[in-house]
């Protein structure tokens, strides 16, 4: 009973590593930029999520996420639009890469300037501590919920896709810029909603992350790289593969801590290691 | 030129000798960590300035280096000086059987997945008693060293790496290998159509890229006489190198030796003269990342080289009459 426990709490941890990787995938998969970043902004978000609790005491703590998620939007659309632009279209993927990792430093130590390194946590009140009772097992609510957040989250993004003219335009975007701009579209501006879009993910899992672990400055470099984990598992172009490559590492990570108490995330980088020698192309990749 | 290179190396030796005699030992420390983080950053540029392979898990060499000599200069009692080859040897083992494995990735996977590797050699040292846990250890072999010379000896093997690394780098560049990197990294399906193996210069950059790493950082370590896994699997040695690497300029050497010196110099400015606290000035070098690669994407040295035709130690050869232009 305690292993299935462990597997389920698995799955609902992975579900929120799923949406960590989603817009790292829609940015890379878009406009080819490795968002070095992408921590960094995880972890505002958790700051942005302590600052709204401190404003408003006893809301639900699911609701902080959507003004945190629409301030990130503005945040992604500008940084495309001031600095990333600027670097996409000297056509090395280079230059991008290491204008990202720049910000990502200079956004790491404004946080230890200003917040100071001591661990924080958000606390969600009751409502992250209540659970049900199945079956003889104890699963969370708050775990619950995000769960289902997390798969709205993705389905909403699989059907802008492939459903909505944006989609159709962004897509486009992704396979000729130069082609699109016969048509009449602007691919910086395509581009700027696409960051705004990815880093708006990423803010509603830095505050739901932030309600299960402390998080300090410095949380960043290791959210990316379980961001860039479930990319890599799930292979590139596939969201649902991103998913599935969250609920692998989610159940490797609480697994390895029920083996082992102080090892939780060696499991899971062993999991990526060994995944990526069997399929280099990631869980839902084609093997070409 | 080439007087030029035999006055340059003339001083530089003839610097390094006296220069124990007449720093104290703060600044001894100070100049031998810049010699070696300029060892290291010109091997980390071999493999992401020629092949076009970014790591940001380099910091497993430096630690993986440092471990080794720490624990078997004390297990067979042998100076640690003598093993410092040794551990780049071990590396560049581990980096031969890690490439079969990596190589598979492309670009920012590649990024990552060296990524990994280094997180999970992190936690297995944390793990291991022997090795001291998070704890650390201490050089145990001290026992075995002449304490009177060894800042002196510590900071001549690192002079000796940081020429090795600056001129190691430039004979390789203008060898065969290296052109075949550059060709690689400039345009794959061609390079491999004129017959270039491009998984074998890879592997070769690489290979040679750990064994740097891993002598410089075991240097570092012995030369500080203590390692932890926080320290020697430090993902920060990755983003200094990442700075010098973006802000002197990709793929050059003279760009590589402004870019350290800078980033020491900013470092120290700001902690040590300006008594301003410790993130300052990683802000300060960040913003700086930011507006180079705004600016001049190709670093300070490939602005120079565009601007004012400065070449240097560049890789483009003295060209025959009829081949003007070709290598760039």
């Amino acid at each position: 009973m305690d292993w299935i426990e462990t597997i389920i709490n698995g799955v609902l941890l992975g579900a929120l590593y799923g949406l960590l990787g989603l817009g790292l995938a829609l940015v890379f998969g878009v406009m080819r930029v490795v968002n070095l970043a992408h921590g960094e902004f995880i972890v505002m978000a958790a700051y942005a999520g302590a600052l709204l609790a401190a404003l408003m005491p006893g809301v639900n703590p699911l609701l902080w996420v959507l003004p945190v998620a629409v301030l990130a939007f503005g945040a992604g659309y500008v940084l495309q639009a001031v600095l990333v632009n600027r670097t996409v279209k000297s056509g090395d993927p280079l230059t991008p890469l290491l204008l990202t990792f720049g910000l990502a430093v200079v956004l790491r130590n404004l946080m230890v300037e200003v917040f100071g390194t001591d661990p924080r946590a958000l606390d969600g009140g009751a409502f992250t501590r209540a659970g049900v009772d199945f079956l003889g097992l104890r699963i969370g609510l708050f775990p619950l919920a995000v769960l289902v957040l997390a798969a709205v989250m993705f389905a909403a993004l699989q059907w802008l896709l492939a459903r909505t003219e944006w989609g159709r335009i962004v897509r486009a975007t992704s396979d000729n810029a130069r082609v699109v701009r016969l048509m009449g579209v602007r691919p910086n501006r395509v581009y700027n909603t696409v960051m705004g879009l990815a880093l708006a993910f990423a803010a509603v899992a830095g505050v739901l992350l932030a309600l299960r672990s402390s998080f300090t400055p410095y949380s960043g470099v290791e959210r990316l790289l379980i961001a860039f984990e479930v990319v890599i598992l799930g292979g590139l172009g596939s969201f649902w593969g991103a998913f599935a490559g969250g609920i692998a590492l989610g159940v490797a990570q609480l697994v390895g801590q029920k083996l082992d108490s102080n090892a939780a995330a060696l499991y899971a980088h062993l999991l990526f290691f060994v995944v990526l020698v069997i399929r280099p192309t990631g869980l839902a990749g084609r093997s070409s | 030129m080439r007087a030029v290179g035999i006055v340059l190396l003339v001083l530089y030796v003839a610097a390094a000798a006296a220069v124990p005699s007449v720093l104290d030992p703060g600044w001894l420390s100070l100049l031998s960590e810049i010699l070696l983080m300029l060892a290291m950053v010109q091997m980390w540029n071999l493999l992401a300035g020629y092949t076009g392979l970014v790591s940001l898990g380099h910091q497993a060499f430096i630690g993986i280096g440092a471990y080794f000599v720490f624990y078997f200069s004390d297990r067979l009692e042998l100076h640690p000086f003598l093993l410092l080859p040794v551990g780049g040897v071990v590396c560049a083992a581990v980096a031969a059987l890690l490439a079969p494995l990596l190589f598979r990735l492309r670009d920012a996977y590649f990024s990552i997945g060296i990524w990994v590797f280094a997180e999970i050699v992190y936690l297995l040292a944390t793990k291991t008693r022997e090795l001291g846990s998070t704890n650390g250890v201490a050089l145990k072999a001290m026992r075995l060293v002449d304490t009177e010379t060894f800042a002196r000896d510590s900071f001549w093997i690192a002079a000796l790496l940081a020429l090795l690394a600056v001129g190691g780098v430039y004979a390789l560049i203008r060898s065969r290998l290296g052109l075949g990197l550059m060709a690689v990294r400039d345009n794959e399906l061609a390079a491999t159509s004129i017959g270039i193996d491009v998984w074998r210069n890879r592997f070769a950059a690489f290979v040679i890229s750990a064994f740097g790493c891993g002598i410089a950082g075991a240097t570092y370590f012995t030369g500080s006489m203590f390692v932890s896994p926080e320290a020697g699997f430090d993902i920060n040695w990755v983003v200094a190198m990442m700075f010098i690497v973006i802000i002197g300029g990709i793929g050059t050497i003279e760009g590589l030796i402004i870019g350290t010196l800078l980033y020491f110099g900013l470092r120290e400015g700001f902690t040590a003269w300006a008594g301003v606290s410790g993130s300052w000035y990683l802000v300060a070098m960040g913003a700086v990342a930011i507006v180079v690669m705004l600016v001049a994407p190709r670093g300070l040295w490939g602005w120079v080289r565009e601007h004012r035709g400065w070449q240097g130690f560049s890789e483009r050869r003295q060209p025959p009459a009829m081949a003007e232009g070709g290598q760039g």
